[in-house]
């Protein structure tokens, strides 16, 4: 009986890895490491690639900077509505991407909420790069925000209570014991958050649109390619594959951060099922 | 029955039995390729149809219907286009369909025959088929874009189209061909071909080949 059930479960665990891993091998089936690299001497792989770091690191250091005292707010303080601006944050997990480029368009585009204040000012944000890093922070943002309350949330009040006690800010309580003791999480959203905003798409198309070497990412590239050679939107893909995996693994095998990191990962992927599709 | 994006208002007319999905000729193609299952490709560009034709992956390929290029703009015409030639003036913000799909192709034509070539400089975005063309128009963010006339036709209001001349009209044909023969798809190619297509097709304001 009982052996019945553990085989249930090792089952289920396979068909699942079996099934999320099954594109990606069939991905890598038709596209030869020589063709992948072969991509590194087109123009158009390469400003893809080039726009993509580019704008994904800008996007990154935002979501760090502004995400972090934020989430470390949400996570210490407790006021009416709290409850209400974490729900907020997680919004644009589960929102489809192309809801979020509409919406990017209402707030930001020419006749958007902003659009006025924006023209005056001598700003016009749809189709160039800044819309770009917009996208990708409005999608990728959540993912390392809510991670990093999550984190700031685990540690231990009473370690930081005594660090208060002692006498110190609370900045220096912030910077010297918060940061450190949630540093292992914070890595994880932060891996996780830049691999979502390398492989955003749907926001992108809508709200900066497509032009090589200007706003066209990585993703984008892979769609433009669709249209014309199919051999060489795969390979473009296999590079993407090959860069979000590097970045995972690079957060998984940095020394002495595996068991957290199992932990925080799990607990995020549970609470996030189902919105990273993109 | 895949269609080219260009044609979605027009074969639900036509016959509104079977199961449409509309995108880019080339996409569509593609997906051909690629084995998806079909009964019937409808191009936006012949040459598609017969390069699959002579891959033996569809039947014989008939040519149908013929459609014009346009200028889109938006309604209230920020940029105040008037011709084809204001395009190429600074600060314009033209979106038009990226190389390698038809409407991408005969706007780079058009724009060549027009000797408008520096209007390519004005690009802010190249879009996947005719329909997205228009619709960064019509939303406002683009000051112009090259798209089929009946495009700008179907979305109506929001946005105005101005005409291209037909000196610089690239030949611009639909073409119908069989993946999967079978009785739904020689009956549905028959309407298309004969006087339900021809007038469904008259009436969204295409031309005959």
């Amino acid at each position: 009986m009982r052996r019945g059930f553990e085989l249930l479960l090792a089952v289920a665990a396979s068909v699942t890895i079996a099934f999320l891993v099954l594109p990606l091998v069939a991905l890598f089936l038709r596209v030869s490491p020589a063709e992948l690299l072969g991509q590194l001497g087109s123009a158009a792989a390469v400003e893809a690639l080039l726009v993509s770091l580019k704008t994904s690191a800008i996007a990154h250091v935002v979501i760090l900077l502004v995400g972090t005292p934020a989430a470390y707010f949400l996570a210490m303080r407790r006021f009416p509505g709290r409850d209400a601006a974490i729900a907020l944050i997680e919004l644009p997990l589960v929102l489809p991407p192309a809801v979020a480029g509409i919406g990017l368009l209402a707030a930001f585009g020419r006749r958007g909420l902003l659009g006025e204040e924006l023209t005056v000012l001598g700003i016009s944000l749809p189709f160039t790069q800044a819309a770009v890093i917009l996208a990708i922070i409005f999608v990728a943002s959540p993912f390392y925000v809510r991670q990093a309350i999550a984190s700031f949330e685990a540690l231990d009040p009473e370690v930081l209570e005594a660090a208060r006690t002692l006498g110190a800010s609370s900045r220096r309580v912030f910077a010297r014991v918060a940061l450190p003791m949630a540093w292992a999480g914070l890595s994880v959203g932060s891996a996780l958050a830049w691999a979502r905003g390398l492989g955003e798409f749907g926001a992108t198309i809508m709200f900066a649109g497509s032009l090589q070497g200007v706003t066209q990412t990585l993703p984008l590239a892979i769609y433009a390619e669709l249209d014309r050679d199919f051999t060489t939107a795969l390979a473009l893909g296999g590079f993407l594959v090959v860069i979000s995996v590097a970045l995972l693994l690079l957060v998984r095998l940095l020394p002495g951060w595996t068991s957290s990191t199992s932990i925080s990962l799990f607990r995020f992927a549970r609470s996030s099922s189902g919105s990273t599709s993109a | 029955m895949l269609a080219a994006a260009s044609l979605t208002d027009v074969l639900p007319e036509v016959d509104p039995g079977p199961e449409y999905s509309f995108g880019g000729s080339s996409e569509l193609a593609t997906q051909i390729r690629e084995g998806a299952p079909a009964d019937v490709y409808v191009s936006a560009d012949p040459r598609l149809a017969r390069a699959l034709a002579r891959g033996g992956l569809t039947s014989a390929v008939a040519d149908f219907g013929a459609n014009r290029l346009a200028v889109v703009v938006p309604a209230d015409n920020p940029a105040s286009i008037r011709e084809p030639a204001d395009l190429a003036r600074p600060g314009v913000r033209l979106v038009i369909a990226q190389e390698g799909v038809p409407v991408g192709d005969y706007a780079r034509e058009a724009l060549r025959r027009l000797d408008l070539a520096t209007a390519l400089d004005r690009v802010v975005s190249e879009e996947r088929d005719a329909r997205a063309v228009v619709g960064k128009v019509a939303l406002g963010e683009a000051d112009a874009g090259i798209a089929y006339a009946t495009d700008v036709e179907a979305v109506g209001s929001g946005v105005r189209a101005i005409e291209v001349p037909s000196a610089a009209q690239p030949r611009i044909g639909y073409a119908v061909a069989i993946v999967r023969d079978g009785a739904a798809a020689r009956a549905f190619v028959a309407r298309l071909l004969g006087a339900p297509g021809r007038e469904v097709l008259r009436e969204e304001g295409f031309a005959a080949p």
